[in-house]
């Protein structure tokens, strides 16, 4: 074999590998590998591995972390390596089915910029360090003798839940600390907290499949909204035959729910709740609707806004509202939602509270937006995120409270408005922990960076904010062996930091796993049987298998209450006379996945763009500044300076210009690293005066062409049909008529 | 005289459908409907077809000059022709339109006669195949390819497509395709021919639901069926059945003609085997 001479034995012994090696090394090597070369890619075929049968494909569950929504998953696994991922049919939440980021949750996974081993500032320079060392820095400053306590400490994690939840809390707890900061650009907080005000829960299972007309302002519930793989689900059955419903979607720039509107309506952003009154009002004037449930004040306040007084802060035109409100009167059960381009306001709380108020004027509660039951176990709840807790951090950094600060699954230093200046602030902390796959542009800043391990590489337990029907906890389970040998378990992490801080509770356990299973255990009939103390390592391998487990909830009922609502008119401002809407979009989402090929790969759903950024600007508004597609414009807010390429077309307001959020990432790795521009860093200050949450659509611009031009690389040459049958589009009468009840 | 005549009755025999007693040695016909009612747009199906079938990403300069590989890709208009001319109107009175496109498999395909080294072919399933390593990269097939579907390799692409270890989630069921080569949606075949494999090892006939395609198993509101047109008792043929849309013509002749199934471009005699039902909107 040494001479390159191939005698019979030989070539047996290595033809189980030469079959895959040759086509490998074909053009420019010998044909043939030894066994020894080729042992890492043979699998013993007389005594495979459990479930390992070469060739084929076998599917684990798991739950998706791409996005807060915690969708099941199924990942096939062959030859030890992960796939495809694919919707887990056993959940109730997302049914089989999944999304593009989702997808693509493969390529977060496999991405070639993951952080590999751990790094410590040295010299102003984050330089490569073994465990031993950075465990050792890292118990050096927060561990028993370093003098860290209470308020000086803090976590800044984007949402979590479950067990990991549990140890975060027990690590704070360790450290004689209550701050943690929970982190979510996309979020539902004003919803849940106008849920909480006036239904007496904050996240009502709600019913699309129910109604017959779904009035949104501005929810992108197929996109980005709450749960929308859930609600694209029900969105399926409610545009069925024979009693398909019809979505009315108003908000200032179009969304993927939007562009799939039976009726599109331009909103002037902020005046969400406006329009919500107008409506409520032509319900009970002109379609005789009964308001009596409705104290003296609000009906007081509706009767403010009437046609004239709507249409003019709103811009929709009389006709326009006269229709909405005689189509929600035709079509009950409806259902109204609010999404982020309302909430994101300063009188977000209140514009999202006059939404709900319109479900009460129409009699939806309880037909469409259903109590949710009640999850039994409080300690593993999920911890909401928000844009409020950037706004606490960033305070507490002034107050030059906070010594040391770990970071998990945020990053704020790219999402954080340039106003709230929050990487100096960051820099005046002593000692900063990032736990991070990635070296985003928190992680860049931090003093150590430990690497996890990937969402498909680790344990975990997950519990939805939107849960719907079924009361369940999901897991998640590595799906392969870790990529990189230097990366670890977040749970394995958070068990030894916990240990190293304090003996208690947690230095029996050995490891995250154990911790699972042994927690798990505690739950009655989940993994024992009655009187039980050993595990049943066939139930726990049916829940792996099944990936969630139904826990017995408590039915609920709604308690109904109508806080006071306060609007105010739309007023002009003339230095920025235009509205910025920093664009959440199913794909790059907050600019998470900005560093996912496939996804900058992918044709934004509205504009087709990929690769880059681009300002959508109405036409109108293009005539003015005189611009075309992909010409360059300025855009000015007081807080900075953006420009991007325009792309023109109708689904905006005239007042609005729209720039995506999820590039311009100054970090992050060869797909995400100066690509585009960034909306969110020159956002406005500006809180909702009720939840504190940030007022994403808030922020006044002006707009200039720049006279140079850019190149807009998007799918497709041309926006019209041409008057060819390309996407045939019939009306709803027509289709009553043939596939009617 | 009987060679022309044979030609000529083999040809309407070709041209009829299967439902006809038409050309009749197929094993399956694999189809699909795609219900744009329901599609939102959302790219779920597209990104799942990069992760089923190692399509590369290219880049945005690439991309730039069209060598996109999305398989499938969604389409998205502005204009709604159908229901009269609203350009007049100030701001988008709708949504926007969109249309999932990808390979449809036509039974009278127009790109595979124009194949000097007949790459192009079509298989006893009813699937337009494209055979790799038979391509030369003539690229006539695309030309004459009237949906704009097939997408060629014009570089190596796979060279800066999965930088290691993205390498690792390739799937190992198909190839990487190399310079050269003209590639296409396959109605995702490598799924069907492990189906098939199964179904004989199970001594069963394949049923309705064994398969399912990348794009449709993903698709968040259930818009894409798949399945065998010949199988009567499939959703796919029971979907084409109760729209009347049939193989086998240039023209449905439906009874109802305000059903929604219509073929893409079917005036081309191109036999498309994917039947989209038209979107619906209040107005």
């Amino acid at each position: 074999m040494s001479n390159g001479k191939l005698d019979r034995r030989d070539f047996l012994k290595v033809m189980g590998v030469g079959g895959v090696a040759a086509s490998v090394a074909a053009c420019d090597g010998p044909s043939y590998i030894t066994s020894e070369q080729g042992a890492e890619q043979v699998i013993p075929y007389l005594s495979p591995e459990e479930y390992v049968i070469p060739g084929k494909g076998v599917w684990y569950a798991s739950t998706c972390l791409q996005c807060p929504a915690g969708c099941g998953v199924r990942g096939r696994v062959r030859e030890g390596r992960v796939l495809k991922l694919e919707g887990n049919p056993d959940t109730s939440l997302n049914a089989g089915k999944l999304c593009q980021m989702g997808q693509a949750g493969l390529q977060n996974h496999y991405n070639p910029d993951r952080v590999t081993a751990p790094m410590i500032r040295d010299g102003g320079a984050l330089k490569e360090a073994t465990w031993e060392q950075a465990l050792a820095l890292i118990e050096e400053k927060t561990g028993p003798n370093s003098g860290i306590s209470g308020s000086r400490f803090a976590w800044l994690t984007g949402p979590t839940s479950g067990h990991q939840g549990v140890l975060l809390k027990a690590h704070l707890e360790a450290m004689g600390s209550s701050n943690h900061f929970v982190h979510e650009v996309i979020n539902t907080k004003v919803w849940q907290a106008v849920s909480r005000d006036m239904l007496g829960q904050s996240m009502p299972t709600l019913r699309l499949d129910k109604a017959k007309l779904v009035l949104s302002f501005g929810a992108d519930f197929l996109g980005t909204w709450m749960s929308p793989i859930h609600f694209s689900g029900q969105y399926g059955k409610f545009r069925s035959a024979p009693d398909r419903g019809m979505l009315i979607q108003a908000e200032p720039s179009m969304t993927l729910t939007g562009a799939n509107a039976d009726l599109w309506v331009a909103l002037r952003p902020g005046t969400e709740g406006i329009l919500a009154l107008g409506i409520a009002n032509l319900l009970i004037h002109k379609e005789k609707m009964d308001a009596s449930m409705l104290p003296a004040a609000a009906r007081q306040l509706i009767d403010r806004y009437d046609v004239a007084t709507t249409s003019s802060n709103t811009g929709v035109s009389g006709d326009r509202l006269v229709r909405i409100a005689r189509h929600l009167k035709n079509k009950s059960p409806s259902l109204v939602i609010a999404g982020a381009s309302a909430a994101g306001h300063a009188e977000g709380y209140q514009a999202v509270a006059a939404a709900m108020l319109l479900n009460m004027v129409l009699g939806n509660v309880g037909k469409t937006i259903l109590p949710t039951n009640e999850f039994p176990f409080p300690q593993l709840k999920p911890i909401e995120g928000g844009t409020a807790d950037l706004g606490r951090f960033a305070k507490a950094l002034e107050a030059g409270q906070l010594d040391v600060v770990f970071y998990d699954g945020a990053n704020p230093l790219f999402a954080a408005p340039g106003h709230l200046k929050l990487g100096e602030k960051l820099d005046a902390v002593p000692f900063k922990v990032a736990f991070s796959q990635f070296m985003d542009e928190t992680t860049a800043r931090a003093d150590v960076v430990l690497p996890v391990a990937s969402a498909l590489e680790d344990w975990g337990t997950h519990v939805a904010s939107y849960m719907g029907d079924e009361t369940a906890i999901s897991f998640q389970q590595p799906l392969m062996e870790p990529i990189f040998p230097g990366t670890r378990s977040t749970g394995d992490l958070l068990l030894a930091l916990i240990k190293m801080r304090k003996p208690g509770p947690f230095d029996e356990i050995d490891d995250f796993y154990g911790y699972l299973q042994s927690a798990i255990g505690t739950i009655p009939g989940a993994i024992k049987g009655d009187g039980e103390d050993e595990i049943n390592t066939q139930l726990w391998n049916h829940i792996l298998q099944k990936g969630v487990l139904e826990v017995p909830a408590e039915t609920t009922t709604f308690e109904t209450s109508i806080p006071a609502i306060t609007l105010s008119d739309h007023s002009d401002n003339a230095g920025y006379p235009y509205h910025l809407v920093p664009t959440p979009r199913a794909g790059f989402y907050d600019g998470r996945h900005a560093n996912i090929p496939w996804l900058q790969e992918a044709p934004d759903q509205i504009t087709k763009v990929v690769w880059n950024s681009w300002a959508e600007l109405h036409p109108s508004m293009a005539a003015r500044l005189g611009v075309e597609e992909g010409d360059i414009v300025k855009i000015t807010a007081a807080g900075g300076v953006i420009e991007a390429m325009a792309y023109i077309h109708k689904g905006i307001h005239p007042e609005v210009v729209a720039v995506p959020m999820g590039q311009g990432h100054t970090e992050y790795g060869r797909y995400a690293q100066g690509r585009g521009v960034n909306p969110l860093s020159i956002l406005d200050p500006g809180n909702d005066g009720k939840t504190g949450e940030m007022a994403l659509y808030g922020t006044r611009i002006k707009v200039e062409a720049t006279g140079r031009a850019g190149r807009l690389v998007k799918t497709g040459a041309t926006e019209t049909q041409h008057g060819r049958k390309i996407v045939a589009t019939i009306t709803g009468d027509q289709l009553r008529r043939t596939e009617g009840s | 005289m009987s060679i022309v005549r044979n030609f000529i009755q083999d040809w309407s025999r070709y041209r009829k459908g299967i439902e006809d007693g038409g050309f009749h040695e197929y094993e399956h016909m694999w189809g699909m409907v795609i219900d744009l009612d329901k599609c939102t747009g959302c790219n779920a199906c597209s990104v799942a077809c990069y992760a089923e079938n190692n399509l590369a990403v290219v880049g945005e300069d690439y991309f730039a000059h069209g060598q996109a590989m999305h398989w499938m890709r969604i389409e998205r208009y502005w204009d709604e022709p159908n229901l009269g001319d609203k350009a007049s109107k100030d701001t988008q009175e709708h949504g926007a339109s969109f249309m999932p496109m990808m390979c449809q498999q036509c039974n009278a395909a127009t790109c595979e006669p124009v194949c000097p080294v007949a790459a192009a072919y079509h298989t006893p399933d009813g699937l337009n195949a494209q055979i790799y390593n038979r391509c030369i990269g003539s690229r006539y097939c695309a030309n004459n390819c009237p949906y704009r579907l097939r997408y060629f390799n014009f570089y190596s692409y796979y060279e800066t497509s999965w930088p290691s270890p993205l390498d690792m989630q390739l799937n190992p069921d198909i190839t990487v395709r190399d310079k050269g080569v003209m590639e296409k949606c396959t109605f995702c075949v490598q799924r069907i021919r492990t189906a098939k494999s199964d179904a004989k090892m199970d001594d069963r006939k394949i049923q309705d639901g064994d398969i399912k395609t990348a794009c449709q198993q993903t698709c968040p509101t259930s818009a894409i069926v798949f399945g065998d047109l010949m199988d009567h008792e499939s959703d796919v043929h029971l979907l084409w059945h109760k729209h009347q849309t049939k193989l086998g013509t240039p023209k449905q002749d439906k009874k109802n003609p305000e059903l929604r199934g219509y073929r893409l471009y079917e005036q081309l005699n191109t036999e498309p085997s994917v039947t989209y039902l038209e979107r619906v909107r209040e107005v």
